[in-house]
């Protein structure tokens, strides 16, 4: 392969640059707007929440006003009768257990006996329209024995009683202790030590899209009762979301259909079942009508599955030279009440302090503990994102205290790939230096570090991330990804993937594989996607693992097929199968492609590495018109031509899919994906996690500046070089870097979830505040491509790796900047202030309410009081302490 | 409640649509009319993946009680394609990357039309502000603003909008 | 989230607005641009039987210039007009600075300068869903009986968030109310009670109708500061407008007012006999933030701590006048 021997000869020689050229591509490379683009623009496609049905039903969902209590009862009686109600579904409805973990199945779609949180499910009303069953939701008499709740993590690792699981003692979902090599040697051999506590506060998703779900029942054609179930649902994951709904409503996987329509954002907040998807059919069933329950935006914040809040006490040790002798974290989620991803979440925690730099001893202390808040999960970035904003803040002090300029610290500390690190990760492409390189380059790092005005700072982190998970989370030798082909006699190709387009780009992505892989044009091809009764299974996306898995796979479907046709072309054109050329809508012998002569290198790009040609608008060259236009008409004629014409040089990309199907019958192809054993990771408990086939790899400097009267912080500019393996689509992957960066930078600076005695003080895009345009800086996205040699043409992540070095890379600005070093997110103005003042000496002033952001101990609650102890006469009717409510009573 | 004869200009056309009072513009024009380019982001009028314009002006259609809108002109989404073909400025936001899971993107479409009908040729500050008044949680608003530079080059040259 | 049913009434005259008030008053909730009412509306916030939309009263729009040198505007006028209004800019910048930092260029499309002045005070113990506010077992400002801000005591906290009144309230700022009575013209800073429930004076049958700037304020140099979070859509967690009026270097006239901090925005009292007859200076504007500072009362109603934002009235106070003195 031509792209293995430049890649060995990069490796030979060293050289980072070596690419291939862009004349060894047709489609890959380029710029190329998403298939379903104009969808987008013109608002014609369709999210679940714009589907109807006929007799279509609003479901609405009761949740629970404590945080934890014990159901005495739920009498629905009242709100079954008022009109317009067609059915009221509880927890013994469908009280199969469940959970995204096969060791987390702690989650009922509708409460059996507890609730647990402020916003828990209890009960959902199915009517005639939204008001209806929203007044119905009033009449819902639910008795509740309130139970004592547990809110701070580490007051709940000493819960004795009252736990929240029965199961887990201490409210301890899970904990993880490992070691690897020899942490206290490492530390002994240290010349500097950090040691420091960090806390990161919550932030979740916030996907544009509320989540919604439509769940419509068909009959049995012979009993008359319901049979099959469809669901469309706003999901990562459609085929975790058959198998659950299987589970909870105890019907066969093949009589439940799950079709993804678009889906507006995940994040990783639809990465697993979220309690709508299954109540929606349990409401279904019990209606014998199509529900369909969209959340509210307050609902998607008690659905949350968001980034815990986590207390990292880490310590590091480096010689004088920089390099690292030593890590040893211990690590605190806090994970809300529910498992969700919690175990997965705690060991990348620790696992992933591993593959970017070569650390030899690490000690790593992970708990994931239970609190009486909406459960946390999977979000970009899972589980790393926090402590790297540790490790990469202290990397930082531990340079300054051995006087290393901070970009340098981090090249000392380079893994050798290929390699086996201390935790078991194999690494093999391995872009961080260049991206090092890079950064220090385009941002003037050299000559401005240090040497701004006051104020004014540069800061640098790096990060990394899988690129899809080695280990399902299912623990089955299942491939993890699936693709079918099938080309028709007009030459166009249909590919069936389960892969997920949550605005990533997989569908694109998809295509452009498929595309380049059988060298026809990108118009021929149509993506039909996760529909689990047309699209074989794909695990979904998350933890990005959809270019490298389903791209993989997409490949091998493509090779196969491409096989056929190459036998098929081979006879016409008097050659071997193995040398018969695709590209450009061609099929031809080997020395008759144009490019094969003198295609100069296109880059897509221009000198200023900016300006794109319109990917629509110059590219369809004749051959690709052809395909799409004239395959109709031209049919008949063709296969009169061929009849006549004797052996050629070269083909049509239809002509050669005629003959193939002349000559095999239909062609169709499969591929599928499995990580390689070596790329599975080590054998201790836990293990299971961290393991890619392969890492991405980011390293940032952002540009700031402090208002140091105000603590405002402002980002200027960030500089993001992301390995990415190769960029397939190199608009799509800048895309994607932009918006972790971005999305990293709400994290540092706005974004947070604020509790008092779990109420959710902010549950709205109003106060939970992600960035706006005006605060949005501008963002470099630099890409470097290192080839990975398994990957789909060299391919790996370009998701979520550069979220994480984002808010380090801001935090070692704002030490640039003033001085200060904040171990608390985000760097809120109030506590930014706090750190300046402190570190002025000046009047003190309690701006945060005793947490010192530098060296914070606790997580700080809202000011006020929740719990109401008055007992007036304007207490409102529906105030669950008024005492002389009937609790629960009949009317 | 008792439902009330109303009509809505929308896109060109006047329909007679039968709503409660209490409806929202947003819902009227998503459930009744099946309109459903707009979306609904939030509830507390703060993410603008819902903005329309009436009589020209950017506004929140989950903001305006939908009777409220007669005698009005109503533009969403589905409005804005030019003779069946992607106005300049969707076709920029598609090549640039300006939507990714486009949820936001009808909502920032209006939102654009609006500051070019009132400002053809705005300063990127200028189009700074204007975006601000809708979120976007995929994008980082960097693409927009080259998609929004690539429209107005192609209005410019005459290349993609068909006027 | 579906709004709370209610009839809805689109009149076409100030008369006819009042006569529906009057017919339905108590049970009836004006809405213009809708931006504060309807997300409440949502809430269960409000639930009224009637709705009154005035936005179809051309006689409530505009900008007019008064023959005698003042301004009236029409409560109704959007933000973004008053924005955009080239006479305000001239002669009312602090006003054209404050609308312009009001949520966002949508939002000001849609909300008005009567809404703004009349904006329902706001707190994240309040303004939130019905099904939340069961969760916390409801406040004084709706449905019950005890303060979660103060829970000590049976005063509503709920801060008062809209960025213009500061700045009218600079301007010396009256306006005009109409009701069943006739018409009646009251100052600014007397239209709020400083109470966070019952916060403004203001008749259910009554209606904002008319802005008027006089004369003597025109002129004067003014700045805006809002603390916020976010550059845009985000209401103010701290506010300071301030007014003055040169002569010869030395300060003839001043006036300093704050929002987002207290249940009203307010006039800083004081502030005039401290900057009036004197130049601006460092240490003076120092002093006036000091002032500012101690008259502003933030509890936890908000984002960001009190101390925080009483600090940033501080700071903004300060750097307001010495951006005034400027040029």
């Amino acid at each position: 392969m031509k792209s293995r021997a430049l890649l060995d000869r990069a490796a030979e020689g060293g050289c980072p640059h070596v690419r291939l050229q862009m004349s060894d591509f047709s489609i890959i490379g380029k710029a190329t707007a998403m298939v379903d683009a104009a969808e987008k623009t013109t608002g014609t496609g369709k999210y679940t929440d714009d589907l109807a049905l006929p007799g279509m039903l609003v479901g609405k969902i009761l949740h629970s006003p404590y945080p934890h209590a014990r159901i005495k009862s739920i009498d629905t009686r009242r709100a079954e009768r008022l009109d317009g109600v067609v059915a009221v579904a509880v927890g013994k409805d469908a009280p199969n257990p469940f959970g995204i973990l096969p060791v987390g199945h702690d989650e009922h779609a509708l409460a059996l006996d507890k609730v647990r949180y402020v916003g828990d499910n209890v009960a959902c009303v199915a009517a005639v329209s939204e008001s209806i069953a929203e007044q119905a939701l009033e009449l819902i008499d639910v008795d509740y024995e309130v139970l004592p709740s547990y809110f701070d993590p580490e007051e709940s690792m000493k819960a004795e009683a009252d736990l929240i699981h029965e199961n887990k003692p201490h409210n301890i979902e899970k904990d993880y202790h490992h070691v690897f090599g020899d942490p206290e040697k490492g530390f002994a051999e240290a010349d500097q030590i950090c040691e420091a506590r960090f806390l990161a506060n919550e932030v979740t998703h916030a996907a544009m899209e509320p989540h919604s779900t439509l769940a419509s029942f068909e009959l049995d054609p012979h009993t008359g009762n319901l049979g099959r179930l469809t669901v469309w649902s706003s999901t990562q994951v459609p085929y975790y979301l058959q198998h659950k709904l299987s589970l909870v409503l105890e019907m066969p996987m093949s009589q439940i259909r799950v079709i993804k329509p678009l889906v507006g954002g995940g994040f990783g907040g639809k990465s697993e079942v979220i309690p709508l998807e299954i109540i929606a059919a349990i409401a279904a069933r019990k209606a014998k009508a199509p529900v369909k329950i969209t959340y509210t935006r307050e609902e998607v914040f008690w659905a949350h599955r968001g980034r815990p809040r986590t207390i990292i006490d880490l310590k590091t040790g480096v010689k004088n030279d920089g390099r690292i002798t030593a890590v040893k974290a211990r690590v605190v989620q806090d994970g809300g009440a529910y498992c969700s991803y919690g175990v997965v979440t705690i060991l990348y925690s620790g696992a992933l302090l591993g593959a970017l730099y070569d650390i030899p001893n690490i000690q790593y202390d992970g708990y994931r503990v239970l609190t009486n808040k909406p459960a946390c999960g999977a979000m970009r970035g899972h589980g790393t994102v926090n402590v790297r904003f540790a490790f990469e803040s202290q990397l930082d002090e531990l340079a300054q205290k051995i006087g290393m300029d901070p970009a340098e610290i981090r090249q000392r500390n380079l893994l050798q790939p290929p390699c086996i690190t201390v935790n078991g990760l194999r690494v093999q492409s391995y872009g961080l230096p260049e991206c090092i390189e890079k950064i220090v380059e385009r941002s003037g790092w050299r000559e401005r570090k240090g040497k701004l005005p006051q104020g004014h700072g540069l800061g640098i982190a790096c990060s990394h991330y899988v690129s899809g998970a080695a280990n399902s989370i299912i623990r089955s030798d299942m491939p993890h990804s699936t693709v079918n082909i099938k080309i028709d006699r007009d030459g166009g190709v249909v590919v069936y993937t389960g892969a997920s387009e949550i605005g990533q780009g997989s569908d694109t992505m998809t295509a452009q594989v498929a595309a380049e892989a059988l060298g026809c044009s990108l118009s021929r091809v149509r993506v039909v996607a996760a529909d689990t009764d047309l699209t074989p299974i794909d695990i979904g996306s998350y933890s990005s693992r959809v270019t490298f898995m389903a791209g993989n796979a997409t490949l091998r479907a493509a090779t196969e097929v491409k096989k056929l046709i190459a036998a098929a072309a081979a006879k016409k054109m008097n050659c071997a199968p193995e040398e018969v050329i695709f590209r450009d809508d061609l099929v031809c012998k080997p020395g008759t492609h144009a490019s094969e002569q003198a295609a100069p290198a296109q880059d897509p790009r221009g000198l200023d590495g900016r300006e794109r040609p319109s990917p629509h608008g110059t590219e369809n060259s004749a051959t690709s018109v052809s395909g799409r236009v004239e395959g109709q008409i031209l049919r008949g004629s063709l296969q009169q031509k061929r009849k006549e014409e004797g052996p050629k040089d070269a083909m049509t990309f239809e002509e050669a899919v005629v003959a193939a199907i002349d000559f095999h019958g239909a062609l169709t192809g499969t591929g599928s994906y499995a990580p390689p054993q070596q790329a599975r990771g080590g054998k201790h408990k836990g293990a299971g996690v961290g393991p890619s086939p392969a890492y991405s790899y980011s390293a940032q400097v952002a540009e700031v500046s402090v208002d140091e009267e105000t603590g405002e912080v402002t980002v200027h500019k960030v500089w993001a070089a992301h390995d990415c393996g190769r960029a397939l689509n190199p608009v799509a992957v800048e895309g994607q870097i932009i918006g972790s960066v971005w999305m990293g930078m709400g994290q540092a600076l706005t974004e947070e979830m604020i509790w008092k005695d779990g109420m959710l003080m902010n549950p709205g895009l109003l106060e939970y505040r992600s960035p706006a345009s005006v605060e949005s800086p501008e963002i470099e996205p630099i890409i470097v491509e290192s080839i990975d040699p398994e990957g789909p043409f060299g391919a790996k992540e370009c998701s979520e790796g550069s979220l994480a070095a984002t808010i380090p890379a801001i935090a070692n600005a704002i030490y640039d900047a003033v001085g200060i070093r904040l171990h608390e997110s985000p760097f809120t103005p109030e506590r930014v202030l706090a750190a300046l003042r402190a570190k002025k000496n000046s009047k003190p002033l309690n701006l945060t309410e005793g947490v010192d952001p530098t060296q914070p101990d606790r997580f700080r609650e809202h000011g006020g009081a929740l719990w109401f102890k008055g007992k007036g006469p304007r207490r409102h009717e529906l105030d669950p302490a008024r005492s002389e409510a009937p609790a629960g009573g009949a009317d | 409640m008792k439902k009330e004869l109303i009509e809505l200009r929308v896109n060109r056309r006047t329909h007679e649509i039968a709503i409660e009072p209490n409806m929202l513009l947003l819902d009227a024009l998503r459930q009744t009319l099946g309109l459903t380019g707009s979306k609904r982001g939030c509830d507390d009028s703060s993410c603008g993946a819902c903005t329309v314009l009436i009589d020209g002006t950017a506004m929140l259609s989950c903001t305006l009680l939908a009777a409220s809108c007669q005698d009005q002109e109503i533009t969403t989404i589905e409005g804005v394609s030019e003779h069946g073909s992607l106005a300049a400025i969707q076709k920029a936001y598609g090549d640039w990357g300006g939507a990714q899971c486009g949820y936001c993107t009808p909502g920032f479409i209006m939102t654009v039309k609006s500051l070019l009908a009132d400002n053809p040729n705005p300063t990127e500050t200028e189009i700074r502000a204007a975006l601000s008044s809708n979120l976007c949680r995929c994008t980082g608003y960097s693409q927009m603003y080259e998609a929004i530079r690539a429209a107005l080059d192609a209005e410019r040259k005459g290349i993609a909008a068909v006027r | 989230m579906s709004l709370p049913e209610f009839k809805l009434q689109r009149p076409h005259s100030i008369d006819e607005a009042i006569e529906y008030l009057a017919k339905y008053a108590g049970d009836v909730r004006v809405i213009a641009g809708g931006t504060d009412l309807i997300p409440s509306m949502r809430q269960k916030l409000f639930e009224p039987k009637y709705v009154l939309d005035v936005r179809g009263i051309s006689e409530l729009r505009g900008v007019h210039a008064q023959p005698d040198g003042g301004v009236m505007i029409g409560a109704s006028t959007t933000l973004s007009a008053v924005e955009k209004s080239e006479f305000l800019r001239q002669n009312y910048p602090v006003l054209t600075e404050a609308a312009r930092t009001v949520a966002s260029p949508v939002l000001r499309n849609m909300g008005t300068i009567g809404g703004n002045i009349c904006l329902d005070t706001r707190c994240l113990w309040y303004n939130q869903s019905l099904a939340w506010r069961k969760g916390c077992g409801f406040c004084i400002k709706k449905d019950g009986d005890l303060c979660h801000v103060a829970p000590g005591g049976t005063k509503c906290w709920a801060v008062f968030s809209a960025d213009t009144p500061p700045a009218l309230l600079c301007l010396n700022a009256e306006i005009e109310i109409a009701g069943p009575a006739g018409t009646r013209r009251v100052g600014l800073a007397g239209f709020y009670t400083g109470l966070g429930d019952n916060y403004r004076k203001l008749q259910a049958n009554e209606l904002v109708t008319r802005v008027f700037l006089p004369k003597s304020s025109a002129g004067m140099r003014g700045v805006y500061r809002k603390l916020r979070i976010r550059g845009s859509i985000d209401y103010p967690l701290a506010g300071v407008a301030i007014a003055i009026r040169r002569s010869n270097g030395h300060i003839a006239d001043a006036q300093i007012a704050m929002t987002a901090v207290n249940p009203s925005p307010m006039l800083v009292k004081g502030a005039g006999e401290m900057l009036v007859g004197r130049a601006i200076d460092e240490t003076l504007a120092e002093s006036a933030g000091d002032l500012a500072a101690r008259i502003a009362k933030p509890l936890t109603t908000s984002a960001l701590t009190p101390e925080y934002r009483r600090e940033m009235i501080r700071v903004f106070t300060k750097r307001a006048l010495l951006e005034a003195a400027k040029n």
